[in-house]
């Protein structure tokens, strides 16, 4: 009982989640964002194609010209703001917690206490293998909207953080 | 047979077969459309290439099929108490599960594992995807094992509670009840609360019988216009407030008869340290409750239900992903109709004191913006264009309008004025409702997560939002000062990361 004390917490003083730096994604990433966008636009170019060959009354001139128009504003749309949704992610590890940063429109931050953690999955992706990049998905109890899935980290890296992870959920037993 | 879960295993080498179902089961529910279409459709001279496909698909299921057995191994690490699930073909996952985690472990069979002769393996972890972590292929005496295994972890006593959370107890007649709702109080229930819910159940139904009535019409061929006109005759301005007043008077009988039958003979008894509920009028239900299990627990009154004296309180438990799919509800104990000290008696005992609210927040107007854009100012440019155009007679809706926007109005100036967050050392408090007014109360060590989110017009006036994940549901606060809310959730972090308290 000599240790016990139970001060009044200055609300100041506590570690503020907001001043965290949240370090980015790994650069290697983006390629894999790339990818992925290249091959969503060549489906729906396709679909387009497919679409164009076989109805005879969409092939005119006018409508080639307001498919590509879109086409295109739609690929870029696509394309920036894919790229700039990644840049705007970021995670940070602290001594007792994990904080998850994204959004392009809305900035919004899911911190999961280490106690909580209920497991953790590691997913490799076709491409980010390629690259050696992974993803981490942490579970807690609150159901999916709680749970953080942090993708384009270095593979060694998400092994470590998730070793981390593995420890600190024991200790809290 | 030398039984050892420390090196990566396989399935049960029948699982190519469970794997060949599962795939092909997938590839035909995500094709059965187009499939059916050129089922349908198919000319005599084109069978063989139908077949051809058809024999391709099989053998490039089974080849996936394969893969997937080859590349499914999960093993028991022993040193580190943890179990370890690796999996995929082109996109791979690994899964650690800590064994302490690890809350019930089923064992199930389907019809084809039956015809194969093997059994599945699920685990089950607080608020998980239940597919995520599941052995599709295990002999039995394996799958007895490992269960043995991954529940051969100390405490693990609670787990066998919740199984048995809804028991029929014959003991506990002796013990006194300490709440009983008597039909009286149920009768006020009845007539006071769940109007929403009601009308909008009557509502399907009214839709779902005018649509049986046109098909009706349709089939017999009846001449539209003539039934269109009696519709139109009937439909004076004092027959239509009959109808609305029928429509009242079929609501509260509903609402009565349906609070009758949930909450007949309604009883709560005190047992060592949890409560066991019984109420039912046709099936007697009996649900313990046991407070440390409770993650959420409120209570909400409307303007009528004051002036009775009454609340409604519900406590929600902790749901896995089980119950979170089929039916949310049912992991919520409702007590209908208490007074506000057997209220208090119930907070002491699921939450140890009666909670104080603490400091308050209060949202920002741009918490209005929104709701009035979308209610009001959206539907009166409606009305004005209408009155302009003269589209139709609109003077005969005139009353309903003016209704509309009176009852638009009350509801979001008072969803603004009672939405607030109140916050002290020991609990949270939301309360939010226009109508049913509830209060959410929360103990800090309960939250499992914290999100908040700011859109970027929001910047500038310092305004977020807050989201609280507890294992019964999220909880939200919209519209606050951000600077607060972010000194609020360093504050719960550190109280997350400092408690000791068990979440349940």
């Amino acid at each position: 009982m000599e240790n016990f004390t139970n001060e009044i917490v200055n609300l100041n003083s506590l570690p503020k989640f907001e001043e965290v730096n949240f370090s980015p994604l790994h650069k290697n990433y983006l390629k894999v964002v790339y990818i992925n966008i290249a091959i969503t636009l060549l489906i729906v170019a396709i679909a387009i194609g497919v679409l164009l060959y076989f109805n005879e009354h969409l092939q005119f001139t006018s409508y080639y010209l307001v498919f590509g128009i879109s086409y295109l504003v739609f690929a870029v749309i696509v394309f920036f703001s894919s790229i700039a949704s990644v840049k705007k992610r970021g995670f940070a590890i602290r001594e007792k917690d994990i904080l998850y940063k994204r959004g392009l429109i809305s900035t919004t931050t899911t911190m999961i206490p280490f106690n909580r953690v209920q497991h953790v999955a590691m997913h490799e992706g076709v491409f980010s293998r390629i690259f050696n990049l992974a993803q981490i998905q942490i579970f807690t109890a609150g159901g999916s909207t709680s749970d953080v899935k942090i993708s384009g980290i270095e593979k060694e890296k998400a092994e470590n953080i998730k070793e981390l992870l593995m420890q600190k959920i024991q200790n809290h037993v | 047979m030398q039984i050892d879960f420390k090196s990566p295993q396989r399935q049960s080498i029948l699982g190519i077969v469970i794997m060949f179902a599962d795939t092909l089961q997938g590839v035909i529910r995500a094709m059965w459309a187009p499939l059916l279409i050129v089922l349908i459709k198919l000319e005599p001279e084109k069978y063989i290439i139908v077949g051809l496909s058809f024999i391709g698909i099989v053998i490039f299921v089974a080849i996936i099929a394969f893969l997937r057995y080859r590349n499914f191994t999960f093993f028991l690490d022993e040193d580190n108490q943890e179990f370890i699930l690796s999996k995929g073909i082109l996109n791979k996952s690994r899964i650690n599960i800590q064994l302490s985690k690890i809350q019930q472990v089923n064992i199930n069979q389907s019809i084809i594992q039956k015809i194969v002769g093997v059994y599945s393996l699920d685990i089950d972890t607080a608020g998980t995807d239940k597919k995520e972590i599941s052995i599709r292929a295990i002999d039995q005496d394996l799958a007895l094992i490992l269960k043995e295994r991954l529940l051969d972890f100390d405490n693990k006593e609670e787990v066998l509670l919740d199984e048995n959370q809804e028991i029929i107890s014959k003991e506990n007649n002796t013990a006194k009840p300490f709440i009983k709702i008597s039909y009286a109080t149920l009768f006020k229930v009845g007539i006071t609360s769940k109007y929403g819910r009601t009308i909008a159940i009557l509502i399907t139904f009214i839709i779902t019988l005018y649509q049986t009535f046109k098909d009706a019409v349709d089939t017999f061929e009846l001449d539209e216009s003539q039934v269109d006109s009696v519709f139109e005759q009937g439909l004076g301005m004092a027959s239509v407030m009959v109808l609305i007043f029928g429509l009242l008077v079929i609501v509260l009988l509903i609402n009565i008869i349906r609070t009758f039958i949930k909450h007949f003979d309604f009883e709560i008894i005190k047992q060592k340290n949890s409560l066991v509920v019984t109420s039912g009028l046709l099936a007697k239900k009996n649900t313990l409750l046991n407070p440390f299990k409770v993650q959420i627990t409120s209570f909400s009154q409307n303007f009528f239900q004051r002036k009775l004296k009454i609340l409604d309180m519900n406590m929600k438990q902790a749901s896995n992903s089980e119950v979170e799919d089929k039916q949310k509800k049912s992991n919520v104990i409702e007590v209908p109709g208490c007074d506000a000290e057997e209220r208090n008696e119930i907070l002491k005992i699921i939450l140890g004191k009666i909670p104080e609210k603490g400091q308050e927040f209060s949202p920002n107007f741009r918490y209005l913006i929104f709701r009035i854009l979308f209610a009001i100012l959206v539907p009166a440019t409606i009305v004005v264009l209408q009155i302009i155009f003269a589209l139709e007679n609109i003077i005969f809706y005139f009353p309903f309008i003016l209704a509309y926007f009176v009852i638009a109005s009350f509801l979001i100036y008072f969803g603004y004025k009672n939405y607030r967050l109140y916050s002290n050392s020991e609990f949270i408090v939301l309360k939010h409702g226009a109508w049913d007014v509830e209060n959410e109360i929360i103990q800090p060590h309960k939250i499992q997560g914290i999100t908040t989110k700011q859109y970027f017009w929001h910047k500038s006036s310092d305004v977020g939002h807050l989201t609280l994940h507890t294992a019964a549901g999220d909880v939200h606060f919209h519209f606050g000062n951000f600077t607060e809310i972010k000194q609020l959730v360093n504050y719960w972090l550190y109280q997350v990361e400092t408690s000791t308290e068990n979440w349940m």
